[in-house]
C-alpha cells in the first residue's frame, strides 16, 4: 500500500485528533437528537466508525451490574476459561448468585464479547495515556514523531495481541464460540470495531476506498494472527510477531502488484487512444 | 379407560359445584379474612367477561380444577406437541444447579419456587436438569399453586419421579399474591410457566416475588404473548378461537374452560407492557428482557433482583 509509506509523520498525537470538536455543530447535533429511554438505546445499532464530530462511544453496553460480573468472571478464565463456571464465579465474587448470570442473556458469548470489548478499551487506555508509541519508537529508536502511520498499526496489533497471552490455551475454544451461526455477526462488528480502533488510534485518515480495504486488511492480519498464537509455543509470542511481520510484507508486496498493475493498465490505455487518435479515430 | 373417565367425571364435576360455592370457612381464619376481604366494587377481567375481583379467583379455580386431568393431553393436542420444546428450552435457559460440584459445600444447591406449577411439569424437568446436567443433588424446588387440584395431580406424577418424597420436592397450596410462609429473601429462582394471566392482580404476584427473592435471584416467566407477523398471527387466532374451544369440547367435554383460556391468552399484556411490569416491581432487566417463542405465541420474561449495596 503505497499510500501508507507516503503519509508523513504526524505533529499532532492520536489522542487530541479524537478530541478535536466542532461546538456549532456539535451542538445541533445534541439538539436534533431525540431523547431515548434506556430501553431503545440498547436495541439501537452502534455507530460504525470514528467520528470527530461525537464523542466516542463507550466500549460496550452492559449495565453496571452486568460489568461487576463479568469483570469478576474474566479472573477466573485463565484457569477455567470462557465456561460457565468461570461466569458462576465471577457472579460469586461479585456478591451474586449462581443463578444471577441469568443477567447475561449470551451467557458464555457474552463473556467473550466483554472480553475483547474491554481489551480494545485498555488499548485505547494505552494510547491515549501516550506510553505505548513511546515505547513502540524506543524500541525502534526512533522519536515518538517519526513513527509511520504502518509502524503504528504493527505495534498495536502486537501489543493487542499480547493482551491474549494470559488466555492464550483457552481462546480457540472462545473462536469456535465466536465462529457459531448465530454469533457471527456481534464477532465480525467485534473485528471491525478493532481494527477501527487501531487504525484510528495509529492517526489514518484516509477517507476515499481505502478506508474499506485498510480496515479489511488490519481485520485480516488480526483474525490469522491470532489463530497463530493459540499454537504459539513461545513465551514472549516471537512466532506470532515473525507471522505478523510476513502479513505486513505480503500486504505491501499485494499493494505494490496492484498498483504495478493499475499504472501498466493506464499506461496502456493511454498508449492505445494515442495510437487510435493517430490513425485518425476521433475519440 | 372407562375408568379414568369415570374418575375425570367426578372431578369435574365436583369442580362445577365448587364454581358456585363460597369460600369454604376456616378456623382461625375468620379475623384476616374479614381484614383482608377485597373490595367488591373493584372489578376485573375474565377472559372478554369482567367479573367482580373477588370471584375471579374462583372462577379460575373451576376452570383448573375441571381441566387437570386432561391437562397434558389437552395441552399437546392444542399447542401440537410444541409446548414440550418451550418447557425444555426454558429449563435449559435457565440451567437450574450449580454447576460447580466441588465449591457447593458452603452453598448447598438452589432454592427454587415453581408458581402456578401445580402439576410439576417444569419442577420435574428442573430437578432432572440439575440432576444428570449439573450433578447437583442439592437444588429442590417447591411448587406452589393455588389450586389443589393441579398439585393432586402434580403428587399423582411426581410418583413416577426420583424426587417422590424425598426433600426436593416439596407441594404448597397458596396465593402467590400473598405468600407469608415464604420468608424474605430466601428463594434463588423464582418460576411462573402459564400462570400469571390467571392471576387477579398480577402486580401484586409481581411484587411478592421481588420480596421472596434473594439479592442476585432471578424472575423468569414463560407465558403467551403476542405474535409480531401479522399473517402467523392471523393463523394463530384462528386456531385460538375455533379450533381450541373445540378440542376442548371434545377430548375434555368442557367447551368453557378451554375458552376462557383462549380469551385470557388474548387480554394478557404485550411482551413490552410485562416487561414494563417487571421493571416496576424493582427487577433488572437483562438485555431485551423478554425472549419470543415461535414467532412471539409465548415469550420469556426474566428479571434479576438487584443487590444493594451497602
Amino acid at each position: 500500500m503505497a499510500h501508507l509509506a507516503r503519509t508523513l509523520t504526524r505533529r499532532v498525537t492520536p489522542s487530541l485528533t479524537l478530541l478535536r470538536h466542532t461546538p456549532t455543530l456539535g451542538t445541533t447535533v445534541s439538539l436534533t437528537r431525540k431523547p431515548q429511554t434506556q430501553a431503545q438505546q440498547t436495541l439501537t445499532p452502534r455507530r460504525t466508525y470514528h467520528s470527530t464530530l461525537h464523542p466516542r462511544l463507550p466500549d460496550h453496553e452492559y449495565t453496571n451490574s452486568q460489568t461487576v460480573i463479568l469483570t469478576a468472571a474474566l479472573n477466573h478464565v485463565p484457569t477455567h476459561g470462557f465456561t460457565a463456571e468461570s461466569l458462576a464465579l465471577g457472579a460469586r465474587d461479585a456478591g451474586f448468585l449462581d443463578v444471577s448470570v441469568q443477567l447475561l442473556p449470551r451467557a458464555e458469548f457474552d463473556l467473550i464479547l466483554f472480553y475483547l470489548a474491554s481489551r480494545r478499551g485498555i488499548l485505547r487506555a494505552k494510547v491515549e495515556e501516550g506510553g505505548l508509541f513511546r515505547r513502540i519508537a524506543t524500541e525502534k529508536g526512533k522519536d515518538v514523531f517519526e513513527l509511520s502511520v504502518e509502524e503504528r498499526v504493527r505495534g498495536l496489533l502486537l501489543e493487542r495481541l499480547r493482551m491474549n497471552h494470559e488466555i492464550k490455551h483457552s481462546w480457540q475454544d472462545a473462536l469456535a464460540q465466536m465462529s457459531l451461526l448465530s454469533n457471527i455477526p456481534l464477532s465480525l462488528g467485534e473485528l471491525h470495531a478493532l481494527a477501527s480502533d487501531i487504525l484510528t488510534l495509529a492517526g489514518d485518515e484516509s477517507v476515499d476506498a481505502s478506508w474499506y480495504t485498510r480496515r479489511l486488511a488490519v481485520s485480516a492480519i488480526y483474525a490469522s494472527a491470532e489463530v497463530v498464537m493459540t499454537r504459539d509455543p513461545t513465551a514472549d509470542l516471537a512466532e506470532t510477531e515473525e507471522f505478523v511481520d510476513r502479513r505486513f510484507e505480503d500486504r505491501k508486496a499485494i499493494a505494490d502488484k496492484l498498483i504495478g498493475i493499475g499504472q501498466y493498465a493506464g499506461f496502456g490505455w493511454n498508449t492505445a487512444v494515442g495510437l487510435g487518435r493517430s490513425w485518425g479515430l476521433k475519440i | 379407560m372407562s375408568m379414568s373417565n369415570s374418575a375425570w367425571r367426578a372431578l369435574h364435576y365436583s369442580a362445577k359445584r365448587r364454581a358456585f360455592q363460597t369460600t369454604p370457612y376456616r378456623c382461625f381464619s375468620c379475623a384476616t379474612r374479614v381484614q383482608n376481604k377485597p373490595d367488591n366494587n373493584r372489578m376485573t377481567h375474565f377472559g372478554f367477561t369482567n367479573v367482580p375481583e373477588s370471584e375471579k379467583e374462583t372462577r379460575v379455580g373451576a376452570v383448573f380444577s375441571s381441566v387437570a386431568a386432561s391437562y397434558d393431553r389437552m395441552n399437546d393436542l392444542m399447542s401440537l406437541g410444541i409446548h414440550r420444546l418451550w418447557k425444555d428450552h426454558f429449563v435449559r435457559s435457565l440451567n437450574p444447579g450449580s454447576c460447580l460440584p466441588a465449591l457447593t459445600a458452603d452453598k448447598p444447591g438452589w432454592n427454587i419456587l415453581d408458581i402456578a406449577g401445580g402439576t410439576g411439569d417444569i419442577a420435574f424437568r428442573m430437578l432432572d436438569h440439575a440432576t444428570h446436567i449439573n450433578h447437583d443433588m442439592e437444588t429442590r424446588v417447591t411448587i406452589s399453586d393455588i389450586n389443589a387440584d393441579m398439585l393432586a395431580e402434580g403428587r399423582k406424577r411426581s410418583l413416577d419421579t426420583p424426587y417422590y418424597n424425598s426433600k426436593r420436592l416439596d407441594f404448597v397450596e397458596a396465593n402467590a399474591e400473598h405468600m407469608p410462609h415464604i420468608p424474605d429473601a430466601s428463594v434463588d429462582l423464582y418460576t411462573v410457566v402459564f400462570g400469571i394471566r390467571n392471576f387477579t392482580d398480577k402486580q401484586a404476584a409481581l411484587n411478592e416475588a421481588f420480596r421472596v427473592l434473594k439479592p442476585g435471584g432471578v424472575f423468569a416467566c414463560m407465558e403467551f404473548s403476542k405474535v409480531e407477523n401479522p399473517v402467523l398471527d392471523t393463523i394463530y387466532k384462528n386456531w385460538n378461537f375455533s379450533a381450541i374451544p373445540l378440542i376442548g369440547q371434545v377430548v375434555a367435554g368442557d367447551r368453557d374452560s378451554y375458552q376462557y383460556l383462549v380469551e385470557s391468552i388474548e387480554r394478557f399484556p404485550s411482551q413490552e407492557e410485562f416487561r414494563g411490569m417487571i421493571q416496576k416491581a424493582g427487577f433488572m432487566i437483562p438485555g431485551q428482557g423478554f425472549e419470543n417463542l415461535t414467532g412471539g405465541i409465548a415469550a420469556i420474561h426474566k428479571g434479576i433482583k438487584p443487590i444493594n449495596k451497602a
